[in-house]
């Protein structure tokens, strides 16, 4: 199969189109537009008798669309809580119709009616009977009418789509969730009705062999002429700078028949990666006879040259280990209320994923349509895709079984070919019977090796797992869903088991809600109606001009958790990767709004992709250290080490740190031994340590690591000089853990009084640094609250340098504190550490506040000041600059609280 | 003749070196792991005790009327061990909170060992993230009060110190160790079908943990934590399976 050889083939070929050209080939008439239509809300249409009368349906829609774009169905008057509240709810048959000429020229050919994607029963009836059935939920319906339609008839087509859960599974599958992309009905992407000769290609999959650049074509080609037939089967392919054109003969009289062909693709031929996306199209044209007739059918889809196996502790891609920095996608798409099936939407998406330095898109419990794949084809986005199962759909249940085994052999049939197709799971955090997911586990890999296969995420392990997505494996967690002050840590022993190991769901670190993203719902079928709840509780609270500060102050946090979530699972070389959830908001489940982006996929403004990058990225520069708050009389050590999942090694790399201040002054540098440094692996490349003795004031520091000045990352350390004696009582300024008598005089005499209660004398909740995992109302336990908002320009933190967020330096002080319930205050009040409650209770909370109470000023820090206080730099500062405060003229609080209100939140 | 004779000696020394069985014929006792004891009238969960993972015994005493009665517990998070007097009554979950006690009517200690590692469902059907035991027992509908609740310190507490003895026939859960001989140091897989429930460690290093209920049977041992001669192995068993042995595979072992 030389070249040479092909243009002889091409030669001939050219000579037998114009033989061809006689015939007309596949033919399709567009059904998009307006169409008759009817609702169905009880469900009686089809079981009466009204199909015989042929009626003609009095409304109209357009198509594709879904029926939230005409505003069908029931109004919703509530404000859901715990999602995006769907403006018109429509579950049920609804039915569609038009009245269709077939073109008289179609006499003798298969005729099919195609919906790219629908919801998630379509029905057709032609006429007055009942015709074709298909339920898949994750590829289009293709409709085989050739029996009952006449070519050079009209036929009344009426079709009926029913939204309703055909089978009893999970109703939080992102395939058809209200809590995400709605359950909707209709009709989305292309819709026609297609004329292809008997002859044709029903299946054409694509085998690459990147050894020898090479692929295996299986075309399965079906005959319906119940005649002979002989031809030839000519392919071509073409890429960039690339064409090759091949033929083989066909001859067969069954029905049925099934066409390989190896073809060399040549040593021009270029692998595919997420680094180079090379994308082949292969155009397949059967040309046959039975003698009579002639036939022609063609057939198209884009593969990639690329291989994928089960590594040790990666996963393989053309025999080189990737690692997977992925985000969770469930189907979030608020803005229509279903999943684009258009090529911009999703090259946005993908783009979106190389801003911010991902190569990995998990679809958690769902199927994205051929748009999603050919644009991570184009930009090497990496895809693992599900079935919509998750919880007890693998109880027993042999319907849904059945459904379930039918859907994965449609998946792989549909979407095989694209070379971003690499992994494939059943789906998510399964529970039931783990016979049956070993066995479609098993299934799929006999049905097609071109994808690693995983029986379920996060739950029990199956023999044919070739990789597994998990919190845990049976040697500990590998879940990583917040970080901590130090970074000498890692998830690598944890995920060394017999298959590559995914850590599941990362990060879902929760952010106060964005009310200014309530005006972008205007044009959506969903609305942010709890966000209205939200926002009407926290103004009769009194706070809603904070609501932006709770917003920027939580989102902050959620950044640098992301930050080190994501440095310790690329510290963790043993791991396959991680699945963020996620970069942007999930609108459902109680909501949580974990993303750095907004649900619309547009950014909130917390993060650039370029800082982004800096830790997240195919080459990352990784630092590991002790901790992140010093005395001055300390020294910061540094293990440096190198992430590089790039496309090669670097050769001869410049290692630089150097230290720099809070101006960006550069306070001292250094090299690490130039070196090379591998791919594929997170190779340690050298320590450094900095004296911190030269650094006199408290200040936040940045330690900075390059890579050939290319590569940078960096990291915030505190430095604090140490303190004895502090918390010293004065005549003037009263330090007491009670509020006693002595200390009631101090007020009444208007001097000052400091109160430091135990933690464990403060009623309320313990503080925590992290903010809530996922979201307060869909997981109602500790903490309760997102994080903390700090008035940092208020003149206590004069000597304490902190941002309006709070960050690693605050993690002994939080850690170490009870949250004071303080809605009872007066509203102008605003505790200087105060906590940002759940935003479905919105409460006002503080950790350290001051007020003037009985003609005296007070301050009161519910911050544990005792245990192991020579170990918390941070702490001790804190106090230090509250000290300066408290002896200073500037501690004059300004409004008034009543003693109750002291005597409230103590225990004694 | 000859020629089927050599080739079914070679095979069975091959069988031999490829499945070797590890014998654990010493134990130690768990009360070598007790933590300071929490002593209550009602349950108290593992959150309530401060428990984030791992163990926790609950224990109190019962007194039977009949030669069987029924236990019933209201929570089970995530997995419980019965066992009456030190002898083993069976397992618990929550899909399967009632049990039978088979004793002679009289005065017994009623001890449950409940696990917890963390298999914390962050999906649909848990809300409510309480773990261990919560809510009532009762024993033919009376409920069970004055509980001793003893946290168990496996996960943590140095193995190298514990005490063992040669082992006896007692049903209650403990430490056991076995050794085993390595010619050439590779990755190894341990096969821990027909054991229970626990964690394993070899030499002194924390390599994993398992479960009956799961379909994986096998837990892998990185060549890093082997050596070439003797290894030590030590396993903690919640469930008493009288299990005596452990095999190593060059393979995952899936049921």
């Amino acid at each position: 199969m030389n070249l040479y050889k092909n243009l002889k083939h091409l030669l001939l070929m050219l000579f037998l189109m114009q033989a061809y050209a006689l015939k007309a080939q596949t033919v399709s008439l567009d059904l998009s537009g307006k169409w008759k239509f009817q609702t169905d809300v009880m469900d009686f249409r089809r079981g009466s008798l009204s199909p015989r009368y042929n009626h003609v349906l009095q409304e109209e829609i357009q198509l594709p669309g879904i029926t939230d774009d005409k505003q069908i169905g029931y109004k919703v008057p509530y404000q859901y809580i715990d999602r995006l509240t769907r403006k018109y709810e429509y579950m049920g048959p609804a039915w569609y119709q038009r009245d269709i000429e077939i073109p008289a020229a179609w006499k003798g050919k298969k005729i099919f009616m195609y919906f790219e994607r629908t919801h998630w029963l379509s029905s057709i009836y032609v006429d007055t009977k009942e015709v074709s059935s298909i339920d898949y939920i994750s590829v289009p319906h293709n409709h085989d009418l050739t029996a009952f339609v006449k070519p050079g008839k009209t036929h009344r087509i009426t079709v009926c789509i029913d939204n309703r859960f055909q089978y009893k599974t999970h109703k939080w599958n992102h395939a058809h969730t209200e809590f995400t992309q709605i359950n909707w009905n209709g009709i989305l992407g292309e819709m026609k009705l297609m004329a292809i000769d008997p002859v044709y290609v029903e299946d054409l999959q694509v085998y690459p062999n990147i050894e020898d650049k090479s692929i295996k074509v299986r075309l399965q080609v079906n005959n319906e002429t119940k005649k002979q037939f002989k031809g030839k089967v000519s392919f071509t392919i073409t890429g960039a700078n690339y064409k090759l054109k091949n033929e083989v003969a066909v001859v067969s009289t069954d029905t049925v028949s099934f066409v390989e062909a190896n073809i060399l693709l040549g040593k021009n031929a270029q692998l595919w990666d997420e680094f180079n996306p090379n994308v082949y199209q292969i155009n397949v044209q059967l040309n046959t006879s039975d003698g009579k007739e002639n036939y022609q059918h063609e057939k198209a889809a884009t593969f990639g040259l690329r291989e994928v196996k089960q590594g040790k502790n990666h996963v393989l891609l053309n025999n080189r280990p990737i690692h997977l920095r992925g985000n969770v996608e469930n189907a979030v798409f608020p803005k229509t209320g279903y999943a684009p099936v258009d090529d911009a939407s999703w090259e946005r998406i993908m783009l979106l994923m190389k801003d911010y330095g991902m190569n990995h898109l998990r679809f958690h419990s769902w199927c994205p349509p051929k748009a999603a794949f050919r644009m991570a084809d184009k930009h090497g986005i990496y895809f693992e895709v599900e079935m919509p199962m998750w919880g007890k759909d693998a109880e027993p249940d042999e319907d849904r079984y059945n459904f379930f085994r039918r859907e994965i052999k449609a998946i792989l049939k549909e979407y095989g070919n694209h070379p971003s197709f690499v992994l494939y799971c059943n789906g998510n955090e399964i529970t039931g019977n783990f016979d049956f997911i070993e066995e479609l586990t098993a299934e799929g890999i006999k049905l097609d090796p071109r994808h690693l296969f995983s029986g379920s995420t996060a739950r029990t392990r199956v023999k044919s797992d070739q990789y597994y997505v998990s919190q845990q494996t049976n040697k500990g967690p590998v879940k990583v869903y917040e970080g901590l002050p130090n970074t000498d840590w890692d998830r690598s022993t944890e995920s060394d088991v017999d298959v590559p190991v995914i850590s599941h769901e990362s990060g879902q670190r929760c952010i106060y809600p964005n009310f200014e993203e309530i005006k972008k719902y205007a044009n959506s079928p969903v609305e942010a109606r709890n966000f209205e709840v939200f926002r009407d509780m926290l103004q009769k609270n009194g706070m809603l001009d904070q609501a932006n500060d709770f917003f920027r102050a939580s989102g902050a946090l959620t950044v640098l958790e992301y930050k080190a979530v994501i440095e310790a699972l690329l510290r963790s070389s043993k791991s396959a990767g991680f699945q963020l959830l996620s970069i942007n908001d999930f609108p459902g489940q109680g909501y949580a709004p974990v993303g750095i982006l907004d649900p619309f996929w547009d950014s909130k403004g917390l993060v650039t992709p370029e800082k982004f990058r800096e830790f997240c990225a195919p080459t990352v520069a990784l630092l590991r250290y002790e901790k992140s708050s010093y005395f001055n009389t300390e020294i910061f050590r540094g293990k440096a080490e190198v992430y590089n999942f790039s496309n090669a090694a670097i050769k001869n790399a410049k290692l630089k740190w150097w230290l720099t201040d809070a101006n960006g002054k550069v306070l001292q540098r250094g090299n690490l031994k130039s070196q090379s440094i591998a791919n594929d692996k997170v190779s340690p490349v050298g320590e450094f340590s900095i004296a911190l003795k030269n650094v006199a004031v408290s200040q936040k520091l940045t330690v900075h690591l390059s890579v050939n000045d290319q590569i940078k990352n960096s990291w915030d350390i505190w430095v604090y000089p140490s303190h004895q004696n502090l918390m010293q009582s004065t005549p003037e300024v009263l330090y007491t853990s009670v509020y006693d008598d002595v200390a009631k005089k101090q007020l009444a005499q208007g001097k000052s009084v400091v109160l430091y209660p135990s933690p464990t004398d403060v009623k309320g909740c313990k503080s925590i640094f992290h903010n809530h995992f996922w979201n307060p109302i869909m997981f109602a336990w500790a903490p309760m609250t997102i994080g903390n908002l700090v008035h940092n320009d208020r003149p206590m933190f004069k000597d304490f340098p902190t941002s309006y967020h709070t960050d690693w330096q605050w993690w002994d002080i939080l850690n170490n504190a009870k949250v004071i319930e303080m809605q009872d205050t007066p509203p102008q009040l605003r505790p200087f550490i105060q906590v940002i409650d759940s935003y479905d209770n919105n409460q006002k909370l503080g950790i350290g506040f001051e007020a003037k109470v009985n003609g005296g000023k007070l301050l009161v820090l519910a911050v544990d000041t005792k245990t192991d206080l020579d170990k918390r730099p941070a702490t001790q500062q804190l106090l230090y600059s509250i000290d300066h405060y408290v002896k200073s003229d500037k501690f004059s609080p300004q409004v008034q609280v009543e003693e109750t209100f002291i005597q409230s939140f103590l225990t004694k | 003749m000859l020629g089927k004779i050599a080739l079914g000696v070679t095979m069975l020394a091959s069988q031999t070196l490829w499945a070797q069985e590890i014998v654990f014929n010493q134990k130690a006792s768990l009360e070598q792991v007790y933590k300071k004891a929490v002593e209550a009238d009602g349950l108290l969960s593992m959150n309530d005790l401060n428990v984030e993972f791992g163990y926790v015994l609950y224990q109190s005493e019962i007194v039977t009327q009949s030669e069987s009665e029924e236990l019933e517990l209201e929570n089970v998070r995530d997995y419980a061990a019965v066992y009456v007097d030190g002898k083993l009554q069976g397992r618990m979950t929550d899909n399967n909170k009632k049990i039978a006690i088979k004793t002679n009517p009289g005065k017994y200690l009623l001890q449950i060992y409940v696990e917890n590692i963390g298999r914390i469902t962050y999906g649909p059907e848990i809300t409510d993230n309480s773990k261990g035991l919560f809510g009532e027992v009762t024993l033919d509908g009376n409920e069970i009060e004055n509980w001793k609740m003893v946290p168990l310190n496996i996960r943590k507490y140095p193995i190298n110190e514990l005490v063992f003895e040669d082992r006896s026939e007692a049903e209650t859960p403990g430490f056991y160790k076995g050794t085993f001989e390595l010619g050439t140091v590779k990755n190894n897989y341990l096969d821990i079908s027909g054991w229970g429930m626990g964690e394993v460690w070899i030499n002194g290093k924390y390599v994993g943990s398992y479960w009956e209920e799961e379909k994986q049977r096998s837990i892998l041992i990185p060549s890093e934590y082997l050596v070439q001669g003797e290894s030590e192995i030590v396993i903690f068993e919640l469930k008493n399976n009288q299990q005596k042995t452990m095999k190593l595979s060059q393979t995952p072992v899936f049921k």
